[in-house]
């Protein structure tokens, strides 16, 4: 089961692995950061918003989307698909989020199990399915160059992964500059810690619910969209798949309520996954690291690595 | 349902003895559907299924609906018990009543632990720890080539006496009611009302000198032990152990289910709960009649969405899926009660009251948790 030693297999590998697979879980953890500071809940459609985004962007580039064929340009096909994937967690806000506002926190997150189970469902009506494995990604055609990947060529890193790695870093800074510099991040964070007081003060609740879950559908369509690149197959609930477990994890190995935090625990998970596969060979032993890991943190930390405020 | 039978305003109310007989009447012709399934192949097999997710639905009841915590992993006791129960009949050789046995012990000792992390984790935090639970469980124990004969899937035989499926779903319907008899007695009991009022509010219940820490983990285990035995009943009822049944996307999907059978259900009602159970349970066969009617199939494959249903097996079972999250939905925002709620003046009037479709004693903000335990 334990795995021969190999250096560069074993720590150099999956250091760069785990860091570019963790931006994933980091970007999906952002997202649910920022819902868990204005609702308190957790959103398991989270990942579901970057699937729409992904399917939506590759099949508008390549293939039918709704019977037509489009062949958009890539940048257009990734804005249509960012633009969809936003625009589901408006719906999702409208729609299911707003009528359970005063009920039970363990309603309203039910009530996004439903929206998940609802999303893959309609994903697998509304788009093909079955030609899919055979396909070229998205990010193929601007940023598969083989002149990117010399750096990388050791660790058989593609540039869209690299990508990944940076759109993180970007969103997460640009996340805590926002709760920080902006008056809408300050509104967020008000409605979040006291909403009679914040309404007092003029602040619209509702208007701060539909802006929260708008952020967290463009980071949820973002994850979609710069992890497709590196998706075995992209068919519906690919990113519930691949990335809710693990986004969930993420955010809350940092402390759900911080966006640094969100960061940390996403590299977190993907050098816990890299490394174990690395080391030890039987069958979803990166689960199981991945849950221990989590349990252990629960127990010892109860409010996460960098959790603070709850 | 018999727990607030004494309602002081319709004390002088008696059931009659055309009334009995009505009854007695509506649970012969209950039987007579329960039993109607068993003379078919093919479609008792599908109602064995149905069977299995009511005992599902029962088993996660106990813990979302009695205690109020989600479980988002219940596939993963499922496939423990599945697992257990396939590998000591094929591998040990033992009859299958013990080995049934077996795979209740082993449940109800992985819900044990479950349960014990559920003292000091609760709410959402547990929630995600049980969607680990499932995860981790049936990647790794459930794909350990030794307990899938090598990754070919454990075959196994029903005994000679129980052969025919039509056999099996009488066996997986006598457990259902045996099943929903203890569920009852469970909460017009003590420990129904010492979960109840753990549920409610944990503090004030241990100041009522309540064991918060026993109780919590007796719900876990039975939870646990009704999964096993629901695994148990799914092993036999395809002669076959295969661990992709409960690895994801398939185990995640029917962990939602469950979760989905639940809450449209009515979280906390026994009734409500295996009716959604059965419905989830047969829910493609019904669509596959529907959609392959001679008056609906012609014109139904030119409807947009819909239509896509008979291009693929994979897109008709997700049609099904598509209606639990919108039922789930409705039920969430515009009916929290749940299918219990209004099976309520039926299941009243069996068990012997008056037929009234407001029921004085249930109406009222009562509802409002939605989940609130009531025998």
């Amino acid at each position: 089961m334990i795995l021969a030693f190999d250096p560069q297999q074993q720590l150099g590998q999956p250091l760069v692995l785990g860091v570019i697979e963790g931006s994933v879980y980091g970007l999906i953890a952002l997202g649910l950061v920022l819902l868990y500071k204005s609702n308190r809940i957790f959103n398991f459609a989270q990942a579901e918003f970057g699937t729409i985004a992904a399917l939506t962007a590759y099949f508008g580039y390549n293939g039918k989307l709704f019977g037509i064929p489009w062949h958009m340009p890539w940048i257009a096909a990734v804005i249509v698909g960012i633009v969809l994937g936003t625009l589901s967690a408006v719906l999702t806000e409208r729609l299911v989020i707003r009528p359970l506002f005063h009920q039970p926190k363990v309603i309203m997150v039910v009530g996004t199990v439903g929206v998940l189970l609802a999303s893959i469902a309609v994903e697998y009506l509304v788009f093909p399915t079955g030609e899919v494995a055979s396909l070229p990604s998205v990010t193929d055609v601007g940023l598969q160059d083989p002149a990117f990947r010399v750096g990388f060529a050791a660790y058989n890193v593609s540039w869209e992964q690299v990508l990944t790695l940076l759109v993180l870093v970007a969103m997460a800074l640009a996340a805590v500059a926002f709760f920080r510099y902006s008056r809408q991040g300050t509104a967020i964070l008000g409605v979040s810690q006291e909403p009679t007081a914040a309404a007092t003060v003029g602040i619209s609740i509702s208007r701060v619910s539909l802006l929260t879950w708008t952020l967290a559908g463009f980071l949820g369509s973002v994850a979609g969209i710069v992890s497709i690149g590196g998706a075995p197959l992209l068919v519906p609930g690919i990113m519930t798949g691949t990335a809710l477990v693990g986004g969930i994890t993420a955010a809350v190995l940092g402390g759900v309520t911080s966006m640094p935090g969100a960061f940390v625990g996403g590299l977190l998970v993907g050098l816990v996954h890299q490394y174990t596969q690395a080391f030890l060979s039987f069958p979803g032993a990166q689960n199981v690291a991945v849950g221990l890991v989590l349990l252990l943190v629960l127990l010892v930390f109860p409010r996460g690595l960098l959790g603070s405020e709850t | 349902m018999t727990a607030v039978a004494a309602a002081p305003a319709v004390s002088h109310w008696r059931l009659s003895g055309a009334g009995l007989a009505a009854r007695g009447l509506a649970y012969l012709g209950l039987a007579v559907v329960l039993f109607l399934p068993s003379f078919a192949t093919d479609f008792s097999k599908t109602c064995s299924l149905a069977v299995i997710y009511a005992l599902m639905g029962l088993s996660l009841n106990i813990v979302v609906g009695y205690t109020g915590q989600l479980s988002l992993g219940h596939q993963g006791f499922l496939g423990l018990g599945a697992l257990v129960t396939a590998n000591i009949v094929a591998q040990a050789q033992l009859p299958i009543w013990l080995a049934m046995a077996c795979a209740v012990l082993a449940t109800t000792g992985v819900a044990l632990v479950l349960g014990l992390v559920a003292l000091r984790i609760t709410g959402l935090y547990l929630s995600l720890i049980t969607l680990v639970f499932g995860s981790a469980i049936s990647s790794s124990l459930f794909a350990l080539a030794r307990f899938t004969d090598n990754n070919s899937g454990v075959k196994i035989q029903r005994p000679h006496y129980l052969a025919t499926n039509g056999d099996w779903y009488l066996v997986c319907v006598a457990v259902l009611l045996v099943v929903f008899y203890f569920d009852y007695r469970l909460t017009v009991s003590k420990v129904g009302r010492a979960l109840l009022a753990l549920k409610e509010n944990e503090q004030v219940a241990e100041a009522f000198g309540i064991g918060v820490t026993s109780y919590k983990l007796l719900a876990f285990a039975l939870s646990g032990a009704i999964a096993g035995l629901a695994g148990g009943l799914y092993a036999f009822r395809g002669e076959l152990y295969s661990e992709k049944d409960f690895q994801d996307p398939n185990g995640f999907t029917l962990a939602l289910l469950f979760v989905v059978m639940c809450v449209v259900g009515g979280l906390g009602n026994r009734l409500g709960v295996v009716v959604a159970g059965l419905f989830f349970g047969l829910i493609n066969e019904l669509l596959d009649d529907l959609f392959y009617a001679h008056w609906v199939h012609p014109w139904m494959q030119h409807v947009p969405v819909l239509g896509s249903y008979y291009s693929s097996d994979v897109k008709a079972s997700y049609l099904a899926s598509l209606i639990g999250a919108l039922l789930l939905l409705q039920t969430l925002i515009f009916n929290r009660g749940g299918l219990g709620a209004q099976l309520r003046p039926i299941s009243r009037w069996m068990t012997g009251h008056r037929f009234e479709l407001h029921d004085a004693t249930h109406s009222g903000p009562a509802v409002a948790e939605g989940s609130s335990v009531r025998a």
